[in-house]
């Protein structure tokens, strides 16, 4: 009986019901979609702050004072302490290794150069691409193109092994004529020891850094032409991590077993920097907290605003729903009045009424879930590039949340309603 | 005034009924003026929270000027190969605007100290703290830039050195020396550690480059504003020091610009959505008020009122309607507001006034939209109605 009253209600006066299922659709869907977003949101910008390129700096720990001036190290190639190119695998073995996103090993050595006007410059040995070997047997690709994304390049970038150079823009510039693409230049080593050699240049890069100043060639050549075979002295890391809070700041030693798994088991920059210091030994790795700190400090400001945004948009959804509930039931007051005329119950009626309201909660709820997700892989794409994934979990969360406003909404003018003496209903007033 | 009557009748026999529309329009105007204040001072906010990454603009001698056989080798400066004059350092000075955070000399010199060579950087110490706000220290900052007894030390300079703050270090190049008090140790998470900083005149006379005609190698900017501010700024310094060189530090600015733009679209979008939430909440408010007049409504026809005349009257109630509750969610949008930038910010919201109107304008619109069943009202027949169908 109970059950063919509400089948009747929804077959006899579809259109009625039209307005509260799509005031349930648009608010799901919204909410949805924020939600969607929030949870995904943290992420997104991480990836984002990695444009500032790498937030760790390796360097061997017995070092001599780098005689480093905006990133070129200025010491004598044989001063100072090595790092191990081999070791370098490693880093994707350590537990947030799916977070080291990349990383650039760098070997400066000052060189002087035959036919140019310029004479005395730095050779910067690095990596564009280049196939790391993983102790897993996989390969890792990386180099410059993750860990300094804001570096330019006219031409193209030389490829890896080659004998070839990119040239520093400022330095082109005070000689343009050899620096041009496609010209060879030669080098020779400052103690005039190694032989020349030489190179031919592929491209002229604009860094904003020393690195204007200075020519860029593989690693492979500088360890050759330094006689440092498998060796550098720094290297740059970009890891994706997560904003640092009171238990990152701590010292590891403090911290009680089960505060050192949490903290262990979070990406926070000073436990990344912890396990790569566990793999490699003898190296001392250092956040560039400036830009660690201003990514950490944005990414908790937007996280929170958009969670507060979020929750605004859930109150807006909540409040349209109990709405759009509250006007239906309104709209049935003759309704009403006759059950109750015919001797239905309080209780009867609201329970009629409750039930048509979660049902339609329930349907509207998932064709909501179902506009939400597209509406999240819209926002995800046209803010960050790449759609946001649907979120299977948020189903019973939106459907619960449904359920909830629409029977509030419901509620309330239901109260109203048990309170409606039928006469005057029915007589129309 | 029969109509403003008959408009000031309804309003108050129906008191119940309006607030309850009332408190869904105020709601929603709320929300919506929060949020758009709230849009149009984040780009502010965020632009200052980027200020930590450093300095924006560098400004060196141009290139031009190189390529005219400059020799390279000045001596003992390393970095950048050219020197310029100090005297740049006023015309900067006398095109500063609120918006330079912080502004700095540099000149590098690879000195001796206890015969290892350490770099040596003058600049202006009472700026760097403003510079690199993210740099720790240990022991004191020095708070004057013609202080030529102190300097500060990088972290691994003191480590080899075993410098603390109170000690003296010895720095030496070519003969010259200065001997200076470690007023304090940094701890800058970057190349600086390895640094020695001194005041700009301790550099020029390490480097015999001091004097009214003293050389540095380039001037730091820490610049506040959206990319395209900086790049008018920059350019405004470029026309008026034509010899020099004004570059964007690429990797700041750039970045900077990809986060807030996709920041700022986010919660633009977040703010659409609501809108439409709360456009829906209204509209179904209204909407139920007006199924509620069609009884009043038969009562006018039968009367012989007009169509449109009646529908002036509903239209005219829905827009005080609309007009109070945007007015009124204006005041709580602030205060929310507010709420949100010491939440997130932990500073105030400018409150623009501009939301005022634009918040009051979209509630009366969406008041009027949610009385647009009323137009179905014309084809009812009083009888019909009145009979209580």
């Amino acid at each position: 009986m109970f059950a063919r009253i509400v089948g009747q209600s929804f077959a006899r006066n579809p259109r009625r019901k039209m307005l509260t299922v799509a005031a349930l659709v648009v608010g799901m869907a919204v909410a949805t979609a924020t939600l969607t977003i929030a949870l995904e949101v943290g992420d997104r910008m991480a990836r984002e702050f990695r444009s500032l390129g790498a937030n760790l700096l390796v360097t061997p720990q017995s070092d001599t004072l780098p005689l480093e001036i905006g990133g070129v190290d200025y010491r004598p190639v044989d001063e100072g302490a090595y790092l191990q190119e081999s070791e370098l695998g490693k880093l994707k073995t350590i537990f947030w290794r799916h977070n080291i996103l990349g990383f650039t090993p760098f070997l400066d050595v000052p060189t002087q150069l035959a036919g140019s006007r310029v004479t005395d410059t730095t050779l910067i040995g690095t990596w564009y691409e280049h196939d790391v070997p993983v102790p897993d047997g996989t390969t890792f690709k990386t180099g410059l193109g993750t860990t300094h994304p804001s570096w330019r390049i006219r031409g193209r970038w030389f490829r890896d092994g080659a004998n070839e150079a990119v040239v520093g823009m400022t330095l082109a510039a005070r000689d343009p004529e050899a620096f041009a693409i496609g010209k060879k230049i030669q080098v020779t080593h400052s103690d005039g020891v190694s032989s020349a050699a030489s190179l031919e240049v592929t491209g002229i890069a604009s860094t904003g850094g020393a690195e204007d100043n200075a020519i860029l060639v593989p690693l492979s050549f500088v360890q050759a032409y330094s006689g440092h075979h498998g060796q550098f002295r720094q290297l740059y890391v970009s890891a994706l991590t997560k904003p640092a809070d009171a238990l990152a700041d701590r010292d590891p030693k403090s911290l009680t077993s089960a505060e050192y798994d949490r903290w262990f088991c979070s990406p926070y920059i000073s436990s990344i920097s912890y396990q790569i210091e566990q793999v490699i030994p003898g190296i001392d790795v250092r956040a560039i907290r400036r830009v660690a700190e201003t990514e950490g400090r944005i990414l908790s400001r937007v996280s929170t605003l958009l969670w507060i945004v979020t929750l605004a948009a859930l109150i807006a959804a909540g409040l349209a729903v109990a709405a759009t509930s509250a006007a239906a039931v309104l709209e049935r007051r003759i309704e009403i009045g006759v059950m109750k005329a015919i001797g239905a119950t309080n209780t009867a009626v609201t329970a009629l009424f409750l039930t048509e309201h979660l049902t339609l909660a329930l349907i509207g709820g998932a064709i909501g879930f179902l506009f939400g997700a597209g509406l999240a892989r819209f926002l995800g794409a046209s803010v960050f590039g790449t759609p946001a994934s649907p979120r299977i979990i948020l189903l019973p969360v939106v459907l619960g949340l449904a359920a909830l406003v629409a029977l509030i909404g419901g509620l309330i003018p239901l109260r109203r309603a048990a309170r409606f003496d039928p006469a005057p209903i029915l007589r129309g007033e | 005034m029969m109509f403003g009557r008959l408009l000031w009748k309804m309003l108050r026999s129906n008191r119940g009924r309006l607030a309850v529309a009332l408190v869904a329009v105020t709601s929603g105007a709320a929300v919506i003026s929060a949020l758009l204040n709230l849009q149009f001072d984040i780009e502010r906010k965020l632009t200052r929270e980027f200020r930590t990454l450093g300095a924006n603009l560098v400004i060196s001698r141009g290139n031009a000027l190189q390529a005219n056989g400059d020799s390279s080798a000045t001596p003992g400066a390393f970095g950048s190969p050219t020197l310029m004059d100090q005297s740049v350092l006023g015309q900067i000075e006398r095109m500063r605007t609120p918006d330079v955070v912080a502004e700095a000399p540099f000149l590098y010199v690879v000195a001796r100290a206890a015969d290892t060579p350490v770099v040596v950087a003058g600049t202006w110490l009472d700026q760097i703290s403003k510079l690199d706000p993210t740099w720790k220290l240990g022991g004191e900052w020095i708070t004057s830039r013609e202080d030529e007894a102190q300097c500060l030390v990088g972290r691994s300079v003191a480590q080899q050195f075993n410098l603390a703050p109170g000690g003296q270090i010895e720095l030496g190049y070519l003969g010259r020396t200065a001997k200076l008090r470690v007023a304090g140790v940094i701890d800058a998470g970057g190349t600086e550690d390895n640094q020695v900083f001194v005041n700009l005149p301790v550099a020029q006379s390490l480097a015999n480059l001091r004097g009214p005609e003293g050389q540095i190698q380039f001037v730091q900017l820490s610049v506040n504003g959206t990319a395209t501010s900086i790049s008018n700024y920059a350019e405004k310094l470029a026309s008026s020091l034509p010899a020099y060189d004004v570059r964007p530090i690429r990797q700041v600015t750039e970045a900077e610009g990809n986060l807030l733009a996709h920041t700022r679209l986010l919660i633009l979008s977040m703010v659409l959505l609501i809108l439409l939430l709360t456009a829906l909440c209204v509209l179904a408010t209204m909407a139920a008020l007006a199924m509620e007049r069609r009884a009043d409504v038969g009562l006018m026809k039968a009367l012989g009122g007009s169509m449109s005349r009646i529908l002036e009257l509903f239209l005219a109630e829905v827009s005080v309607l609309g007009a109070a509750g945007g007015l009124i969610g204006c005041v709580v949008g602030v205060a929310l507001a507010e709420w949100m930038g010491r939440r997130v910010f932990g500073t105030s919201i400018t409150p623009r006034w501009d939301v005022f109107p634009l918040t009051i304008a979209m509630m009366v619109g969406v008041a009027l939209a949610g009385a647009l069943p009323l137009r179905f009202l014309g084809k009812i027949r009083p009888a019909v109605i009145l009979r209580g169908k």
